[in-house]
């Protein structure tokens, strides 16, 4: 009983606090609007900026799905290479000198200017924005990989080496789990960003229908609302990929919050193997 | 030739110019319980990891029941001061690890790991994280994961260095008791005399600047170990001796 009322203050708590954050930056939206006289082309109540989302979902939402799918395509296939990149750089300490100035380099190159090129190799398609979603996300992941697997403590593998451990088996078993942390910080960087590279894409390299050139479009007929609410909605994907981000993270670790393993209903034959 | 489970010939090994360990030879009977102690810099880290394999001596061999391992690895249970338990496996998981290492964890290993965390006071805890248990359950855990190595031979090192006194008596009681049902031959370090002294059939003492061996005695103390023998003249009287080669006249 006292276990339940624990844990839904826990969820009250993690979960009611953002929403009331999130109703406060609404308020105080309505209250400098209001407060101020702000003109409705400079600044729309937050109100008009939800109906003009919704009224236009119909058109929205296909561009929603295609801003999602540049951003999680992007973001897959930057992590992945990014872990690649880590992995490799942190085992062969030659290749790290030789690759980590390349990847700061890439890191200082304007995205805005990357756009033109990646316009030019791979047309109008959503290959270029994939590839700058891509280029946001790998460089985070890379950075903290390399990070967690130089400090994987020496004597635990050692341990494993003394037991007998192919460096294969240490690599999966010892030092991945051991990288996870700040694994996971990577993930979440690039998660936060990963939208962002979505929409400039899609700015820089598009050729008429996204959600990016749809708000432009808004901007230049003077429809503040529309841009207010297109705005919220660009956010909205960008906090919900984020979320998924860490709820795999909390998924995938749980020993950072329970002291007792949980039961999966597939493992329970596993489980009652000797009883 | 010998019938010694380990048998180390002339073993050497320096860094630079530091002579970590002169030459030693040394022979081990299987199912004894061997101490050695000495002072921090008298070689006994480098001698198991030579004995382990994670160092490759500069000369001399290393024999396991009459095999030559020296400077391979995959032939000895080892265990530091710190435990080393994985905060991303749960106790059970923990126990088994050297299977998951090494080949695949199956049924059988899970039930043998269950009956030793039951037999040994932590089939409580065979879900938990490490990171719920003390330090002297975590010590347990990692011995147990020693066992569940299958090797004859485990190299201790201070296992229970990092424990608080009251912990570590309980802990050495507790380790004679499964020593004894599990029929292991074990190499413990420490710097701990009266605990070399209950714990070992033999104590090996060694001396830094060079580290090498200065004396091994034959503990005349019978089995089972009771905490009365820590007072009795048998241990005084070794204990005298050890204390006088570790710390010279001066003692």
């Amino acid at each position: 009983m006292r276990a339940t009322r624990r844990r839904l203050g826990l969820v009250a708590r993690n979960v009611g606090i953002p929403i009331l954050s999130l109703v406060l930056v609404l308020v105080l939206w309505q209250l400098i609007v209001v407060g101020f006289h702000v003109a409705s082309y400079v600044a729309p109540r937050p109100r008009a900026a939800i109906d003009a989302v919704t009224q236009n979902w119909s058109v929205l939402w296909p561009l929603v799905l295609g801003t999602i799918r540049e951003t999680v395509y992007g973001f897959v296939v930057g992590a992945a290479l990014g872990f690649f990149l880590g992995v490799i750089m942190a085992k062969v300490s030659f290749l790290q000198g030789l690759v980590y100035p390349v990847l700061v380099l890439s890191q200082a190159i304007p995205i805005i200017a990357l756009a033109a090129p990646l316009v030019l190799i791979l047309g109008f398609s959503t290959a270029p924005k994939i590839v700058i979603v891509a280029w946001i996300v790998f460089f985070p992941v890379t950075v903290n990989v390399i990070d967690g697997l130089s400090h994987v403590d020496r004597d635990l593998v050692n341990l494993a080496k003394v037991y007998g451990a192919s460096r294969w088996r240490t690599f999966w078993q010892i030092e991945i789990p051991a990288t996870s942390t700040p694994l996971f910080s990577g993930l979440k960087i690039g998660a936060t960003y990963a939208v962002t590279g979505a929409i400039i894409g899609e700015l820089a390299a598009s050729d008429g229908s996204s959600l990016a050139l749809y708000q432009e479009h808004a901007n230049s007929n003077l429809n503040t609302a529309a841009v207010y609410g297109t705005t919220m909605v660009m956010t909205a994907i960008g906090i919900s990929w984020f979320l998924l981000v860490v709820g795999v993270e909390v998924f995938a670790t749980p020993w950072r919050r329970r002291t007792v393993a949980r039961r999966w209903p597939w493992r329970r034959g596993r489980d009652l193997a000797d009883r | 030739m010998t019938d010694a489970l380990l048998a180390l010939r002339e073993v050497a090994k320096s860094f630079g110019d530091t002579v970590a360990l002169s030459p030693t030879t040394l022979d081990i009977a299987e199912g004894s319980f061997v101490a050695i102690v000495g002072p921090s810099g008298c070689g006994k880290s480098t001698l198991f990891n030579v004995i382990a394999g994670l160092l490759a001596p500069d000369a001399g061999a290393v024999l396991l029941s009459q095999r030559d391992v020296t400077g391979t690895t995959g032939h000895v249970g080892y265990m530091l001061q710190k435990d080393l338990l994985v905060p991303w496996r749960t106790v059970e998981d923990n126990i088994t690890m050297a299977k998951r290492l090494t080949g695949r964890v199956t049924t059988e290993d899970r039930s043998e790991a269950r009956r030793m965390a039951r037999a040994y006071g932590l089939g409580e805890f065979l879900r938990h994280y490490p990171s719920a248990l003390s330090g002297g359950m975590r010590q347990r855990v990692a011995f147990m994961r020693t066992l569940m190595t299958h090797q004859r031979l485990l190299l201790l090192d201070e296992p229970f260095g990092a424990l608080d006194a009251q912990t570590r008596l309980e802990m050495q009681q507790w380790l004679l008791q499964v020593w004894r049902d599990a029929e292991r031959t074990v190499l413990f370090i420490t710097h701990d005399v009266d605990e070399s002294i209950f714990l070992a059939d033999r104590v090996i003492v060694m001396s830094p600047r060079p580290g090498r061996v200065v004396a091994d005695f034959a503990n005349p103390l019978a089995r089972p170990r009771t905490l009365e023998m820590l007072t009795e003249p048998d241990f005084i009287a070794l204990k005298g001796q050890i204390m006088h080669l570790l710390h010279g006249g001066a003692a």
